[in-house]
């Protein structure tokens, strides 16, 4: 009686197998309201279960699913690169006004561009690259520019003590020294990107993706089939999520201690 | 026991003002502290800085390190009492901040790299060691910061400015939130960095009159005086004078327990 008051009361810890139990009796619960209640235009869990099965028989799934990956992490890695230039050079006052611009470009939206990425690349890969890119670049930025500005004074303060210059403090306390925040950063547009792959893979569907599945079985009214694709996006986001989590733990040990 | 002499000025401060827009924080701030030489003793130099919470001691401070620029004034350090600039003394804050993604060897070794002497990485391995074993920190070396207690941090922290070379720390309240144990082990820390080297000279910013007292050669009072904006020392003791320097039991003394109720009747 008492775990159960526990699970509703506000700021109350849970140890880690209750959450566990919480966990899988609120996806049961969910997924029985699903089942109960579907049927009529959403397909059934059985039904989107099935269609997955459907979906890794078909003979262009791991192309188009290597297609959207591909494209993710290649976007990913030349927004990163982009980003963190733009975000460390605006330490530098010369380039704060460009990187004030860039955070600002989050409310562009990305239909009107097409039209000018379309005349500005040669080809529907280049198009959807930049248009992702594009996409990420300005959030990746804004919360890279957040870790900046979050740094205790002190840090720059011990570094003029320990006699470095301000190159050697920019690369100890800024780039080396959040270096894990900005593999973490990474991590959380990832999201973004794999959120967006599905939008730019439309703008060139001779390139197949994981997009392209999901039009083409939209405009069939497959439901069984689109329902089962964004199964594969969601559980395939978790797994990326999961394994970024890992690395970062790996390459930055220090990220799983806590202050004494 | 207590025989010294007081040789050159190592660190001195002229006419220190500092203020912000129309708000003074530090007024006609005068000091000079000298070389005590004591036979036998590597005898550095250890001033205790006292004044109630916002009174202006971390301003000070800064100005003291260079990192604040006063409005009048000049800090002088050095046998040739040339202007202070930031980097020539360090500080311990009170926080203990380290670099959280260095091991506490690397942090040490930071200090070493910068250092005015270059040496190979083999005698700052040695050196680095060697320092270790001295303040208890050779099992730690190892460890990345957040796996360290506050007293650990502190200890890491303060070698870490003394293998920079600088012979003039600033200490930010180091008394401060440890137990009465720990706090006579912070003492025999201070009293151990101040004897390391001749021209050694810690300056501790604190509110906890006794400790600081109890640790110090000279007390310096920051106060304001009645109808003056802006904090300045308002009286220096020489403990060295009184014969209360360098006693470890100092605090039992009645000499000493009038000095203290003397200096809160000055805040």
């Amino acid at each position: 009686m008492n775990k159960l008051k526990a699970i509703f009361e506000p700021l109350r810890m849970l140890d880690k197998r209750t959450m566990t139990i919480l966990l899988v009796a609120e996806a049961a619960l969910a997924l029985l309201v699903w089942q109960l209640s579907g049927g009529g235009l959403i397909p059934t869990p059985d039904k989107v279960l099935k269609a997955i099965g459907t979906i890794f028989t078909m003979p262009d799934f791991i192309d188009n699913l290597f297609a959207s990956i591909t494209l993710t992490v290649k976007g990913m890695l030349i927004s990163i690169v982009i980003a963190l230039i733009i975000s460390y050079l605006s330490i530098v006052p010369f380039f704060q006004p460009i990187a004030r611009f860039v955070i600002k470009c989050r409310y562009l939206t990305l239909t009107g561009l097409i039209f000018l990425f379309t005349l500005l690349t040669q080809n529907g890969g280049q198009l959807k690259l930049s248009l992702l890119i594009f996409g990420i670049v300005p959030f990746f930025v804004t919360t890279l520019l957040g870790v900046i500005a979050d740094i205790n004074k002190q840090e720059f303060e011990l570094c003029t003590t320990l006699r470095m210059n301000s190159w050697q403090s920019l690369w100890e306390v800024i780039i080396v020294g959040r270096l894990d925040q900005v593999f973490e950063v990474m991590r959380q547009n990832f999201a973004i990107a794999w959120l967006m792959i599905t939008s730019v893979e439309g703008l060139s569907m001779s390139q197949g993706g994981l997009g392209v599945m999901l039009i083409k079985a939209n405009k069939y009214v497959q439901l069984d089939i689109v329902f089962g694709t964004l199964v594969i996006i969601f559980a395939l986001g978790i797994f990326f999520d999961f394994i970024l989590g890992l690395f970062r733990h790996w390459l930055f040990p220090y990220t799983k201690l806590h202050t004494r | 026991m207590n025989a010294y002499s007081k040789n050159k000025v190592l660190l001195s401060a002229e006419n220190i003002h500092l203020q912000y827009g129309e708000k003074k924080i530090l007024r006609d701030v005068n000091f000079k502290i000298h070389d005590i030489v004591r036979e036998g003793v590597h005898q550095g130099q250890v001033v205790a800085l006292i004044g109630r919470s916002g009174i202006g001691k971390t301003q000070l401070f800064k100005t003291l390190s260079g990192l604040i620029q006063p409005t009048e004034g000049t800090v002088r350090i050095g046998e040739d009492q040339h202007p202070v600039k930031a980097g020539q003394v360090g500080i311990v804050p009170q926080n203990y901040i380290l670099f959280n993604h260095r091991t506490i060897y690397r942090n040490l070794k930071i200090g070493l790299d910068n250092a005015d002497v270059k040496l190979t990485e083999e005698e700052k391995k040695r050196i680095i060691e060697d320092y270790a074993q001295t303040f208890e920190l050779t099992e730690h070396l190892n460890k990345y910061p957040a796996q360290l207690s506050g007293g650990q941090r502190q200890r890491v922290s303060i070698i870490q400015q003394v293998l920079t070379g600088n012979k003039f720390i600033l200490l930010d309240e180091p008394f401060s939130g440890l137990d009465i144990l720990m706090v006579d082990k912070v003492i025999q820390l201070l009293l151990k960095v101040s004897t390391l080297s001749e021209h050694n000279t810690l300056i501790i910013v604190s509110h906890d009159i006794e400790n600081a007292t109890a640790v110090a050669d000279t007390v310096w009072i920051l106060g304001n005086e009645d109808g003056k904006a802006g904090a300045t020392i308002k009286k220096e003791y020489d403990l060295c004078e009184l014969g209360l320097a360098w006693q470890p039991e100092i605090r039992a003394d009645r000499k000493f327990v009038e000095l203290i109720s003397e200096i809160k009747k000055q805040l």
